[in-house]
């Protein structure tokens, strides 16, 4: 009987499988600054695996060009922090000598959005997806369970592809019952419908799920599309969506801006003018404060996600 | 195969003819693109001509050959320098010299490993190179290589803060693979660096931060091939030469001016103020 993954912090997933990773391929490496226990990596990496373990200190852009430096010479860094300073901080020290010297880094923003929880405002980042995103060569994930991390992980460590990955710092309910064969130009439908598609990623998969079977028990039938690859982004699929269901609700642990939203509509407007709406932080920093008042202030959970799903299907089913 | 064959002997009138033309085609390159970073490419042509002439293990036939010496020029805009030390080693073809900034060009105006075979490191955002170094330099270190690492940063670049992250990294971990120079002209884009922003007392910094400091005059062949090769004897911490250096050092009509970071060159008239003003004549090999 193997290791329930499901009943653990999704960081202590993250040691766990770069230990694995490191065990399988002696190049990956584990790079901190200064936030390990957060990262879920020390003392699990750090002490099973020293010589992988690099701590860099409170030096976010020295940490992305050791990350480069080590990728040069063959290594497979994992750079952790927080999401602020894994993106935000070192945007430009990623976008050159990472994706524009095509360096074979693996960043990790971990805590992403409003699950910076008690940091508050200038902890909670809501433009990773964003900005990574429109950095080229860089791909970009959000899994949403530990199965799936763990799948995104090994799939990071084989490719020799640039990646940023959001990691869930907390426990978080099981979606999959096993592992996947993670493609990153492959949504995954987790439940089929025919009135609305929602589109998620991440952080708000596990909401959007228990959403939609609500929504199937009051007979809305929904279609949820999961991305756990934001970019490259799988058009094909949500295309195919919404060509059935005519109406699309996208979610995301993000500004509404250029991230999970902003790449559905960008499909779609080209390929399959749909009616959208965006559920998200709209275009406003964070602050300290419960999920629940979050999710109510900035109107992307559990209840606005159902409210906009039958919103737009009902609008559908009237045209 | 072995790289390790001693360099053939330094001859002094050889390498001062062999300066004056990398000058004078450093010159034709950016005077045909137009425009191009003049100065910080002239201050380092004794230098970077001594690693790659007498220092640096390399091997042009196979520019990823594992066992060779690594240089990240981390003041990218010095490209032109290395492009003309990797030609005239025979990474690439002389001809390819006159296409700098050329339309589809294979010699961009920073160091770009992506499309020079024999640069080790993409660079040209200030700042970042030395870390990239500290990652290469600790690479080689846990997988138990010989080869050292190289990494050259500007004195206007040592404003960026990264720098020192990467200094205090190299310091701590005691990275003795790792050789750093400062190209210490005096100059960066708009002033001197004394009136912008001081860097002294400069060697003071890298010594507090745990390097083996030297200085040395980086004109001078003797005292750049006896520099260099003290701060690779150096064991249990990295090092760092502070050379000083003279911006655009040969072309008169810009040496040791401001203007000389990134020069313009309109037309014909220009071009030829700007070859004229060399202290030596060369022909071109392309």
């Amino acid at each position: 009987m193997g290791k329930d993954f499901h009943s653990m912090e999704m960081r202590f997933v993250y040691g766990e499988t770069l230990n694995e990773l490191i065990e399988q391929n002696p190049n990956v490496m584990c790079l901190e600054a200064d936030l390990s226990k957060a990262s879920g990596t020390n003392p699990t990496v750090s002490s099973r695996h020293p010589a992988n373990f690099l701590n860099i200190g409170v030096a976010e852009a020295n940490m992305i060009g050791i990350g480069a430096g080590l990728a040069s010479e063959g290594k497979v860094p994992f750079c952790a922090s927080f999401t602020c300073f894994a993106t935000r901080r070192v945007y430009d020290q990623v976008t050159i000598s990472v994706a524009y010297a095509n360096m074979n880094v693996k960043i990790v923003g971990t805590a992403p959005g409003i699950t910076a929880g008690p940091n508050g405002g200038t902890h909670m980042c809501f433009q990773d997806l964003a900005i990574m995103r429109a950095m080229p060569n860089m791909h970009v994930y959000s899994p949403c369970d530990a199965l799936e991390l763990r799948s995104v992980m090994r799939y990071m460590a084989a490719s020799r592809q640039p990646t940023y990955m959001q990691l869930i710092r907390s426990k978080v309910p099981k979606i999959f019952d096993a592992e996947h064969a993670f493609d990153p130009n492959k949504a995954v439908v987790l439940r089929e419908g025919r009135d609305v598609t929602l589109v998620s990623t991440g952080y708000m998969t596990q909401f959007a799920v228990a959403v939609v079977d609500e929504l199937a028990r009051a007979g809305v039938s929904v279609e949820l599309l999961h991305y756990p690859s934001v970019k490259p982004f799988d058009a094909a699929t949500l295309v195919a969506s919404a060509q059935k269901t005519r109406g699309v609700v996208t979610v995301e642990n993000q500004n509404i801006i250029g991230g999970l939203g902003g790449a559905a509509c960008e499909v779609l407007s080209e390929q399959c003018p749909t009616r959208v709406k965006r559920l998200g932080v709209p275009n406003q920093f964070g602050e300290v404060a419960s999920e629940q008042y979050l999710f109510d202030k900035h109107g992307f959970g559990p209840k606005q996600i159902a409210d906009a799903c039958r919103r737009i299907a009902a609008e559908r089913k009237t045209k | 195969m072995d790289k390790t064959t001693t360099q053939p002997a330094f001859d002094r009138a050889e390498f001062d003819q062999m300066a004056a033309e990398w000058r004078y085609i450093m010159t034709d390159m950016i005077c045909r693109a137009g425009s191009g970073h003049l100065g910080g490419a002239f201050s380092l042509v004794e230098i970077v001509m001594t690693l790659y002439c007498r220092i640096m293990r390399t091997d042009p036939a196979n520019p990823r050959w594992d066992e060779r010496d690594r240089l990240v020029l981390s003041k990218g805009h010095a490209a032109p320098v290395l492009y003309l030390a990797l030609a005239y080693q025979g990474f690439f073809p002389m001809a390819w010299l006159k296409t700098l900034n050329a339309d589809g060009t294979k010699l961009p105006s920073h160091a770009d490993a992506r499309y020079v075979p024999g640069i080790d490191m993409t660079t040209g955002s200030l700042g970042q190179g030395l870390s990239c170094a500290c990652g290469a330099a600790h690479a080689a270190r846990l997988d138990g290589k010989k080869h050292r690492v190289f990494c050259i940063i500007g004195d206007g670049e040592s404003n960026e803060g990264q720098n020192w992250e990467a200094a205090m990294f190299a310091g701590h971990h005691k990275l003795d693979n790792l050789v750093a120079i400062t190209d210490y002209n005096k100059l960066q884009i708009d002033d001197f660096t004394d009136t912008l922003l001081s860097l002294e007392p400069l060697c003071d910094k890298w010594r507090a931060f745990g390097w083996e400091v030297f200085e040395m005059d980086g004109h001078d062949w003797d005292a750049i091939y006896k520099t260099i090769n003290a701060a690779i004897a150096v064991r249990g911490k990295p090092a760092m030469i502070i050379a000083h250096t003279i911006k655009a050092k040969g072309c008169c009509l810009v040496e040791n001016k401001p203007e000389s970071h990134n020069i313009k060159v309109p037309d014909q008239a220009t071009y030829d103020k700007f070859l004229n003003s060399l202290t030596a004549k060369a022909t071109l090999p392309y």
